[in-house]
């Protein structure tokens, strides 16, 4: 099953303004409780976060947290979600106990040292500039626009994640990113992403970047296809440590800080 | 279709429903209920819009009623006013002829009022002479005067600190208002009340979930039944010559961990006929025994006549979220057709009593555990529609899968209690209209579309069958053959059912989408 997708429910979008106080911690030894926190993490958490905190589609959750700085913090971000982002809230699925269990491990992962950088960054900024990426990509304002800006993803993706993503971008693609081929009854050939979709209108972006407004009454075929991506593999251009560089270069982009 | 071969279906209708009020006010051409008819129908008898002209229906007026979320309101139109809500908890009568408000009635809702489990809502109101009855989001049931939104009475239905609702539309029948409560991620004990239309007094109090002792009570080990759920959370409906109330009751609590809870869970995820005078049951019909999916049985029960083996009966049939459609007959209960009607890899089949046989292992779990439908069902709370000119029972489909999870769960008063969680398969999903033959329990066409349905669904004696998208479309088919005939780009997604009604002659058709009501008539 690929994380991309999938989407986590919340069961009220609009979230219940009920007031949770932080439960009580250390009613069972720390040890116990980070490790009741670590079956819950993997079941509830490690889809998006990975398996240890190690990131994927959600972020890496060692060393520093961009938006939790202490238990109480953490457990309110499990306890409401964040926002405007992917985090959904964990009131209704988590008890008030389990979700300070899982904010015990999370402390925890935080106070282990961040996994060292096996990339250069900085020659992963080369390699992302010589392989073309910003034909597609947007990086501080520069670049294109077929493919997800990349400006702050460091902060939202995990380094496994987005290896994946350069290697496998078929099995990785973000959520937003749906390919679709559709042939018209008069023959006309289109694969892209969809922009968007009705009842009847369909709106692709093929890989040059055109837009393509379609009235599926019009269309012969139209095909969602899963498991495809219009990125295409870098697997055999870029590899070794040259693939280490770019993913460390791209864990590197956390946005306007 | 001619009109004269309407009018002798429209009279055997009739016959069947003789003394009902609310039919006759909707040949008048009002829509007097939520789902247009005691028989929850939500047919509309108007015949002035068809599949031959329904390609010039245009917008008449669109409404935004004040500081509103997402709509998920069916109006009503009663003697000439059309009486919509909004969430959290507002009322609105607006002039037909203008598109403009004649009374708006807010009730305040704090931001600290409880909503677990849903959306902070509202579906609509019932009226009866002159007074307007709606539920509200912190649990209470209001009176209005239908001529200028004053309070007459307001009565406490339920515990919003514990997180009690009334967010569906209340229903009149005679001299009662029966109105049921939301809270089944909550730990509620559900219920269905009654209240004297005039004062508000209470008449009674049917509770779903039995206590130690009553029939139904050895379906729960130990003290599980006081948080066990069963909430009343949409409108039911009613027959006048049974008199007898049909209601769908919701899930268990917790939902997704049944560990405290062994057994079948009566009444919860069932269809319970109560005795409209006593507030008794007279048969209860399972759908899911023990259900850990959250899949409830609130779905609206339709209520048909048709000849089922060479006999005519008075059946209820419901597409029930767990993907099964079922019929059955409504005097007795009796179980008589069930079948999938969408995607389900839970059950093998029904029984000869339309129990589920389970398939093995398809509970959720710690890792996780792949099902077909989705917690929000294959078809959740947007209302069906049945045409008696087809046979058809249209449903808003819902095609999705989830990963269910299973989680500790613990009561705590006020907060959720529901022991899981799911991951949605989301890309895979897809939703349609689906035609299901009443008779046989058989498909007879789909009209598909992107995402699952949002959308409820109306059917109109001028062949047609209206309904939206979450993509924003509102449109309209052919209730034969599910061509579509007809869209409208609403510009935001349709969370709500349509209805039809006459103003002056002429007939309109209104939907609520995204914040505002859209309103259209044929282009003169």
């Amino acid at each position: 099953m690929r994380c991309a997708l999938i989407a986590f429910v919340v069961l009220s979008s609009t979230g219940s303004a009920l007031a949770q106080t932080p439960p009580a911690r250390r009613a069972m030894p720390a040890t116990q409780t980070i490790a009741a926190g670590k079956t819950l993490f993997d079941s509830q958490c490690a889809w998006c976060h990975g398996s240890g905190g190690d990131g994927g589609t959600g972020p890496n959750l060692h060393g520093r947290l961009r938006h939790a700085t202490d238990y109480k913090s953490i457990v309110d971000i499990i306890t409401s979600g964040i926002p405007g982002t992917e985090m959904p809230s964990f009131r209704s699925p988590l008890t008030a106990m389990n979700i300070g269990q899982i904010a015990s491990y999370v402390q925890s992962l935080g106070r282990a040292r961040a996994t060292a950088a096996t990339g250069n960054a900085q020659h992963g900024a080369d390699i992302y500039r010589a392989s073309g990426c910003a034909g597609c990509h947007t990086v501080a304002g520069a670049g294109g626009i077929v493919g997800p800006e990349l400006s702050g993803i460091g902060a939202t993706r995990g380094a496994p994640y987005l290896r994946d993503a350069i290697v496998k971008p078929a099995a990785a693609h973000p959520p937003g990113y749906l390919v679709v081929h559709a042939v018209s009854k008069d023959g006309t050939d289109i694969r892209g992403i969809r922009i968007n979709e009705d009842v009847f209108w369909i709106q692709l972006r093929d890989a040059r970047g055109n837009v393509h407004v379609l009235q599926k009454s019009e269309q012969s075929t139209i095909e969602r296809q899963l498991d495809a991506s219009l990125m295409p593999s870098y697997a055999t251009r870029i590899s070794g440590t040259d693939l280490d560089d770019l993913v460390a270069y791209l864990t590197s982009l956390r946005g306007a800080q | 279709m001619s009109h004269n071969r309407i009018g002798i279906r429209f009279a055997c209708a009739a016959a069947l429903f003789a003394g009902s009020i609310a039919l006759a006010a909707q040949q008048n051409g009002d829509w007097p209920m939520y789902s247009g008819n005691y028989q929850s129908e939500r047919f509309s008898p108007l015949t002035q819009v068809t599949s031959a002209n329904v390609a010039r229906l245009r917008p008449v007026w669109v409404y935004q009623p004040p500081g509103a979320g997402s709509l998920e309101t069916t109006p009503l139109v009663v003697n000439g006013v059309m009486y919509a809500t909004a969430g959290p908890t507002s009322v609105q009568a607006i002039d037909i002829k203008s598109g403009r408000t004649l009374w708006e009635w807010t009730r305040p809702i704090a931001a600290s009022v409880l909503n677990l489990g849903f959306p902070r809502v509202n579906r609509g109101v019932a009226y009866a002479d002159g007074l307007v009855y709606v539920g509200t989001l912190d649990g209470y049931l209001v009176a209005l005067d239908a001529r200028g939104g004053i309070e007459r009475w307001m009565v406490h239905v339920g515990e919003n600190p514990l997180g009690h609702s009334v967010t569906a539309a209340p229903l009149v029948v005679d001299n009662k208002v029966i109105v049921g409560v939301s809270g089944g991620e909550a730990g509620i004990r559900g219920f269905l009340d009654a209240y004297d239309t005039r004062t508000g007094k209470q008449i009674w109090r049917f509770w779903t979930i039995p206590s130690p002792g009553e029939p139904g009570s050895d379906s729960w080990p130990g003290d599980s039944w006081v948080h066990g759920g069963g909430a009343t959370w949409l409108t039911g409906s009613y027959d006048p010559d049974l008199k007898l109330l049909y209601w769908g009751t919701g899930n268990p609590g917790p939902d997704w961990n049944g560990d405290s809870r062994v057994g079948d869970n009566l009444y919860t995820s069932s269809i319970v006929a109560i005795d409209i005078e006593t507030g008794k049951a007279k048969w209860h019909f399972q759908h899911t025994p023990h259900d850990v999916h959250d899949w409830d049985s609130n779905q609206i029960p339709v209520l048909v006549d048709a000849e089922i083996n060479g006999r005519l009966r008075k059946l209820v049939v419901q597409a029930n979220r767990n993907a099964f459609f079922y019929v059955l007959d409504r005097q007795t209960g009796e179980y008589l057709l069930g079948a999938p009607y969408a995607k389900q890899t839970w059950a093998k089949g029904l029984d000869e009593k339309g129990r589920p046989i389970l398939i093995p292992g398809m509970a959720p779990s710690e890792k996780g555990t792949l099902v077909y439908p989705s917690l929000q069902g294959s078809t959740n709370w947007a209302s069906p529609s049945y045409s008696p000119q087809t046979g058809f029972l249209y449903v808003p489909v819902r095609e999705m899968g989830s990963i269910y999870f299973k989680t500790p769960a613990e009561y705590r008063a006020g907060t959720y209690y529901t022991g899981g969680s799911e991951k949605r398969l989301d890309e895979e999903s897809w939703g349609a209209v689906r035609a299901i033959d009443v008779k046989t329990g058989k498909k007879a066409w789909d009209f598909e579309l992107p995402s699952p349905s949002w959308a409820g669904v109306l059917s109109t004696a001028g062949g047609l069958v209206f309904s939206g998208s979450n993509e924003g479309n509102f449109y309209a088919l052919d209730a034969k053959s599910g061509k579509p005939l007809w869209q409208f780009q609403t510009g935001g997604a349709i969370r709500s059912g349509p209805m039809s009604f006459l103003f002056e002659g002429k007939q309109y058709v209104a939907v609520a989408g995204g914040h505002a009501i859209f309103v259209f008539a044929l282009e003169s």
